[in-house]
């Protein structure tokens, strides 16, 4: 097992097993922590991660592999997440989807040779009322359009 | 204890039951996928929605406690739609492969379409989501993942039951799917029950796929005597072939079957089955077979006495066999050497299922040391070890497990009784062949006591018979029959034990 777990994020873990007495509540803030600090969570992550709570492999890699919000590879310096559940979906989320792909020729899941875009689809985002979002990284673009959409990448540093 | 009216039949059940089993207690079926009576309630598949009075919408039967003068109803407009819809949403990215699945007339998926689904797919075969389609994931299993329903039955399985934690779900949505981690495979003493508990063509056994039809399948109760456990099975056969073992719940032996009680039939077809006897290596029929046997056993008396002849008892033997052993040493050789006595550690091995003694009837075999008495087996191995004894007649595994203790039989000659080559581990002038347990009838006592019989499903190869008959006939050619003619004399004089 490659992966260790640092001190501070180990020290954090303790702490949030304080607060929570199911070992099973502890996995979403802690893989939290760990992603954080490596930008992905591995094979090695899981496995180190399911040592240091006693719980079973499959256990946290079910939980990994719900949660979008977990990588499961490394990714570019802008992840652009294009939430594909239903209000966004009726709002054009799907067009805009297809835009990003082709501006930035990968598909969902790829990341830009240059490192700077990881493009995925997500579930609900939690702002409905302003669909159709992108979280880049942690931050929200509402009511987004292709226009809007360029103009992110834009701003962002996409070289045409 | 709470009332509760289920399509106007009422019963009164303790509180904490839940309206799934309550039904159940009314004769009224309720469809389920993800429910299983021995697994916790997951509550994953919505199959079982009912409709509850005062309740604002659909409830799932399987997870809704009854409550005092609680009104359910199973019949209704609503509840048929939301099964058509449930139904619908589980078949919406399913290849609907039903001609080559092996589930076929056996799967809740196929049943229950056609019970309460028998809608037109709104998702074209294009637009469905593949997942993975069938793989290897153990040394008995087949995963499909196409067809899961993802009811997690399995999952739940493996953590429940066996508490070996190999499988998850991952992804999430129509993206989830039923996971085994990269170069893992599901290998645990019980994997077989999945392919049973899984309600859909999705876990199926690499034994049993495409052997058979199930429709075509007749089903036996009998008794796996593969340990002392005694689990109680259904033997599935059909034209004098047996294709699988099934558990028959008992809530004194069994829920489950391990994998390799399951595999015990399989030394029924096993190609070192003995279907003929041999003697000096050589293969020969079965009749003149035991006269060559009869004939050694005469010989040593008359050489070296009777008391140079010892006859071993088994505690993988049922009850009548080791009578007749029993017979054959006390009538016809009357040989004092008779040796009952085989001491086995037992009790449940893994906390599951399987006992630590692998011999299922160690128990019966004390039922007739307390009529026959007969040698102690340390006396027993210290006579074999003191060179008087010229011939052994044993049931091979019985032998084999005092092997360790036994100098050199190589100077002693044995009859041996024996199923298949493999059980042989050691050479012997004349080896005889009987029918298994799946062939024939006998009594054995499991490890807590419990005496239960194994039922014949299919027929011995040509020839071979049940042990007793193979040691009667050979009692016979010695000139001391035992009389074990038939199965009313056999029934006669085993009634003092398993009464
Ligand atoms: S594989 Fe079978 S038992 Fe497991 S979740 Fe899928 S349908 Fe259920
Ligand atoms: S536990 Fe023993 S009796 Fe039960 S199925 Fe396995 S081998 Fe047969
Ligand atoms: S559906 Fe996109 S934010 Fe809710
Ligand atoms: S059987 Fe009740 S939800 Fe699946």
């Amino acid at each position: 097992m490659s992966y260790k777990i640092s001190e501070k994020t180990r020290a954090k873990i303790d702490e949030l097993r304080k607060i929570y007495p199911q070992k099973e509540a502890v996995l979403i803030p802690a893989l939290h922590e760990m992603q954080k600090e490596a930008g992905w969570v591995s094979e090695d992550a899981i496995d180190a991660l399911s040592a240091c709570l006693g719980l079973p492999y499959a256990r946290v890699k079910g939980v990994v592999t719900f949660y979008t919000m977990f990588n499961r590879a490394p990714v570019g310096k802008y992840h652009l997440q294009v939430c594909r559940n239903i209000s966004c979906h009726s709002m054009g989320a799907p067009r805009i989807l297809s835009h990003l792909k082709e501006k930035l020729r990968i598909a969902e899941g790829e990341t830009t040779e240059d490192g700077l875009f990881t493009l995925s689809t997500v579930e609900c985002l939690g702002s409905c009322g302003t669909a159709p979002v992108i979280a880049v990284n942690e931050k929200y673009h509402e009511n987004m359009s292709v226009e809007k959409t360029d103009m992110l990448l834009r701003e962002l540093g996409l070289q045409q | 204890m709470p009332k509760i009216t289920i399509d106007g039949k009422t019963i009164d059940l303790p509180a904490g039951a839940t309206i799934l089993q309550a039904a159940q207690a009314l004769g009224i079926y309720i469809p389920r996928y993800c429910y299983h009576p021995a697994l916790s309630v997951s509550g994953t598949c919505r199959m079982c929605a009912v409709e509850v009075d005062k309740a604002p919408k659909l409830q799932i039967a399987c997870a809704t406690e009854i409550a005092d003068g609680m009104i359910a109803r199973t019949d209704t407009a609503a509840v048929k739609k939301a099964r058509k819809d449930v139904l619908e949403f589980l078949l919406a990215n399913h290849p609907v492969d039903c001609p080559i699945c092996d589930q076929a007339g056996e799967c809740s998926l196929q049943d229950y379409y056609m019970d309460y689904g028998l809608h037109k797919s709104r998702v074209a075969p294009e637009d469905k989501i593949q997942r993975s389609k069938h793989r290897a994931a153990g040394r008995y299993l087949v995963l499909d993942n196409e067809r899961c329903i993802l009811c997690t039955r399995c999952v739940r399985f493996c953590d429940e039951v066996t508490k070996t934690n190999e499988l998850t779900v991952s992804g999430r949505s129509d993206a989830s799917f039923i996971d085994i981690r990269e170069g893992k495979s599901l290998d645990n003493d019980y994997s077989l029950n999945i392919a049973e508990l899984c309600p859909v063509g999705a876990f199926t056994s690499r034994d049993f796929r495409f052997k058979q039809r199930v429709w075509f399948l007749k089903r036996i109760k009998s008794v796996c005597t593969g340990c002392a456990a005694g689990c109680n099975i259904e033997v599935h056969y059909n034209e004098n072939t047996v294709y699988r073992l099934m558990p028959s719940p008992n809530p004194e032996t069994n829920t489950w079957l391990c994998d390799r009680g399951r595999m015990t039939y399989k030394a029924l077809q096993a190609g070192d089955r003995l279907r003929k006897a041999f003697v000096k290596k050589g293969s020969m029929e079965i009749e003149p077979a035991i006269r060559h046997a009869a004939h050694l056993l005469d010989e040593a008396a008359r050489k070296t006495g009777p008391e140079s002849v010892v006859v071993l008892g088994s505690p993988y033997l049922s009850i009548e066999d080791n009578l007749a052993l029993a017979e054959l040493a006390a009538t016809s050789l009357k040989t004092s050497n008779l040796c009952l006595d085989f001491p086995r550690e037992q009790g449940v091995k893994d906390g599951i299922l399987i006992n630590k003694d692998d011999a299922p009837d160690a128990n019966g075999l004390k039922l007739l040391k307390a009529r026959y008495a007969g040698l102690d087996q340390g006396a027993l191995i210290e006579l074999i070890n003191s060179g008087r004894i010229k011939l052994i007649v044993a049931e091979a595994r019985a032998l084999s497990s005092l092997k360790e203790k036994l100098r050199e039989l190589s100077n002693i000659e044995t009859v041996i009784l024996a199923v298949t080559k493999s059980d042989l581990d050691f050479e012997s002038a004349c080896v005889l062949p009987y029918a298994a347990n799946f062939e024939t009838e006998g009594h054995f006592v499991n490890y807590k006591g419990l005496l239960q019989k194994t039922t014949p499903s299919v027929a011995a190869p040509d020839g071979v018979k049940p042990l007793w008959t193979v040691l009667s006939k050979l009692s016979s050619c010695t000139g001391a029959p035992i009389r074990l003619e038939d199965a009313a004399e056999l029934r006669e004089r085993i009634s003092e034990f398993i009464k």
